[in-house]
């Protein structure tokens, strides 16, 4: 009688040793420092151990911008790189070289999962895939400040010509700054040039890849010098806030959320910054895109999520693949929206996004929805991103320097980046 | 009158940021985007200071352990090294001599490369180790350290050594007895300016010593800023308990420092 029980617990004993000793795996996954990421990473990891009890992870940090960049490419260079790490897709991935150091993830079962559109950011030239995207995509665009339109009786605009025009009512009958502009974060300037791709890509479909065979110029290309003219436009019509020189983003993001001002050129991430800085003005920040020339071409400009990656030569590999596998599920955004909410449209088939987001997620959504109003920005389909942009387009905003010299002296800067990437023609 | 004026200098240049900080770091954070210097609408110090300690599984705490063993470690190493190298180079006249102060300068002056640096230190095996980052302080901080106590030992009159080797001294007991307790006023200033660079370090632990149990105090920082959203209540919570310790050695050093720097400075 008492012999059964005793052998049942010998035999689990015997069953959970021979489990730890066998298996037991600790991965290293090394996320940028940005609140939302280590709680993605976390919600993530902390599901995949629960099936996998074996498994368990240690999450480093590291900081975003130049700093992480450079942080990235020494410990990939050195091979202390951890197992799975989180990077920007598109022309920042191309510059970690990723046939050469990334373990490609073709043949994860989950591939068909994720979405055409994102695997291009994340493939080299022979076509394999490197990553699996994280969090959701964002757009560029316009964040406005809703009550005031209503005030004024203003429609978001569909052309340029009446987005000038709306500025100059809010300018004539307010006195609140009709665009924002903050130029002590220096990057926040390159947004109503970058944001412009989709209205570039619409004139000239193939503007990418001449582009980056150096055919296609910025300064001689006329639909893609107007995004330099409108910040011109922008800056000499004097609409912008008086303290645009020394304003930050976060100033921004206070304007554009209390009605300091009307118009910030912005990505959709500043949802999650209002949310937290501002959550009582939340839904009175809408969103629209940059309009262009005609009602007809109307679309959004996106920017593809970050995504994991593989490490070569780590010691987990198989585990790694998996890990990344599991986060190219319709379970794994159920996941990343419960620990941080949704600012945009995931890049996994079959998601869906919560009932009640941001106003200004809510005004992105029918972009998505119909098809060819929307376009990758340019950074993702050229490998070429000049590292000056935002210092020149700090200059044109200021009136330092003109639309047409400021894209001229940009296209000189976008060669440095080419020659290093040894990219033919340059 | 010059008295009140110092102060009030002192005032504005040394305290108006501290203080900014501390009101910043009592803050909730919309209130503390803003960066303005007010009285916080609502105080939450102490929360604040919870939460900041216990971000990310209390990694402060390792934090501060890990920088109190990076900096006691190196500057003791630098102490040493630093005096006895210091003092042969000044009363020892030999043909390596210009060599091996050039090779001091040489340490002052080139910037190292940080790839063939962690190459090294992977070979030897001590990279991602806290005493592999000792290491690396020591040799940032040797051609300081040498060169800061060879003009110290230069005002030091040779009779003094020559007496003790008449009563019958070693070289290593004229060092040890004679000479290193003279060298009390320069090694304060040494220990107060090196233990707050080393405490202070950024750039080298963030390449050096990568993986999350290494983490140091100024690392810790990044928990709470990012390109996009930053939680600047949090951030001037940690730049306030990090810039503690470092605060304590000055008030406490801060006489000896001046003294120290002078008396080492009159001749090269």
């Amino acid at each position: 009688m008492t012999s059964k029980p005793i052998s049942t617990i010998m035999l689990t004993a015997a069953l959970s040793l021979a489990g730890g000793s066998l298996a037991a795996e600790e991965l290293t996954l090394l996320v940028g420092s940005n609140p939302d990421s280590i709680a993605i990473a976390e919600a993530l990891t902390a599901a995949y151990s629960e099936r996998n009890p074996d498994v368990t992870f240690e999450i480093e940090t590291r900081p975003g911008g130049s700093e992480g960049d450079n942080i990235v490419k020494t410990r990939l260079a050195t091979g202390e790189m951890t197992d799975i790490f989180l990077y920007n897709s598109g022309s920042l991935l191309q510059a970690l070289r990723p046939a050469r150091t990334l373990v490609p993830l073709d043949n994860i079962p989950n591939r068909r999962n994720i979405l055409d559109s994102f695997m291009r950011t994340v493939s080299d030239d022979a076509g394999s895939i490197y990553g699996v995207p994280v969090e959701t995509a964002m757009a560029g665009g316009i964040l406005y400040h809703v009550p005031t339109y209503r005030q004024l009786g203003l429609e978001v605009p569909q052309t340029w010509a009446a987005f000038m025009a709306n500025n100059a009512r809010i300018a004539e009958l307010t006195d609140k700054a009709p665009v924002i502009q903050t130029y002590r974060d220096t990057w926040t300037s390159q947004l109503f040039v970058l944001s412009d791709y989709f209205n570039v890509q619409a004139e000239e479909p193939d503007f990418d890849t001449r582009y980056t065979n150096n055919e296609a110029k910025y300064a001689s290309t006329p639909a893609a010098l107007k995004g330099f003219e409108r910040l011109q436009q922008a800056f000499e019509a004097g609409y912008f806030n008086a303290d645009f020189g020394a304003a930050d983003y976060n100033d921004g993001l206070r304007m554009v959320a209390t009605g300091e001002g009307v118009h910030y050129p912005m990505l959709t991430f500043a949802v999650a910054g209002i949310q937290q800085n501002h959550p009582d003005e939340l839904d009175d920040v809408g969103f629209f895109a940059q309009p262009g020339d005609s009602t007809d071409v109307n679309g959004l400009t996106v920017w593809m999520p970050s995504a994991y990656y593989v490490a070569k030569g780590g010691d987990h590999v198989d585990t790694a693949k998996d890990f990344v596998n599991f986060v190219a599920t319709v379970e794994a955004c159920e996941i990343m929206t419960e620990a941080v909410g949704a600012t945009g449209p995931y890049l996994i088939k079959g998601c869906t996004l919560p009932q009640s987001v941001p106003a200004a997620v809510a005004d992105m959504m029918p972009y998505f929805a119909e098809e060819g109003r929307t376009a990758p920005a340019l950074e993702f389909l050229s490998p070429i991103k000049g590292p000056a942009l935002e210092q020149i387009t700090v200059e044109v905003g200021s009136g330092i320097r003109g639309a047409g010299s400021g894209a001229e002296l940009y296209d000189r800067d976008v060669e440095k980046q080419a020659r290093q990437l040894g990219l033919p023609n340059w | 009158m010059v008295g009140l004026a110092s102060f009030a200098v002192a005032f504005v240049v040394f305290v108006t940021p501290f203080i900014f900080v501390a009101l910043n770091a009592a803050k909730t954070a919309a209130g503390a985007a803003t960066l303005d210097f007010s009285l916080p609408k609502e105080w939450q110090l102490w929360t604040n200071l919870v939460e900041v300690v216990q971000a990310r599984d209390y990694m402060l705490l390792l934090a501060y352990f890990n920088s109190i063993v990076i900096t006691v470690a190196a500057i003791t190493l630098l102490v040493i090294f630093g005096a006895m190298v210091g003092y042969v180079l000044q009363r020892r006249r030999s043909r390596w001599n210009s060599v091996i102060y050039g090779f001091v300068l040489a340490g002052l002056m080139i910037p190292p490369a940080v790839v063939p640096t962690i190459w090294v230190l992977q070979e030897l095996g001590l990279f991602k180790t806290l005493h592999g980052m000792v290491l690396i302080q020591v040799a940032y901080g040797l051609g300081f350290t040498v060169l800061l106590y060879r003009a110290f030992i230069s005002t030091i009159p040779r009779d003094l050594d020559e007496a003790a080797i008449i009563d019958g001294a070693k070289p290593f007991q004229v060092f040890i007895r004679i000479i290193l307790p003279l060298l009390k006023p320069v090694t304060v200033t040494l220990i107060v300016v090196q233990s707050i660079t080393i405490f202070n370090d950024f750039t080298h632990p963030l390449y050096y010593l990568p993986g999350r149990a290494n983490v140091t105090v100024q690392l810790t920082l990044y928990n709470f800023q990012s390109q996009f959203v930053s939680q600047i209540n949090l951030l001037f919570m940690n730049i306030l308990l990090v810039t503690i310790p470092p605060l304590l050695v000055f008030i406490f050093f801060n006489r000896q420092i001046v003294a120290g720097m002078t008396s080492g400075a009159i001749k090269g």
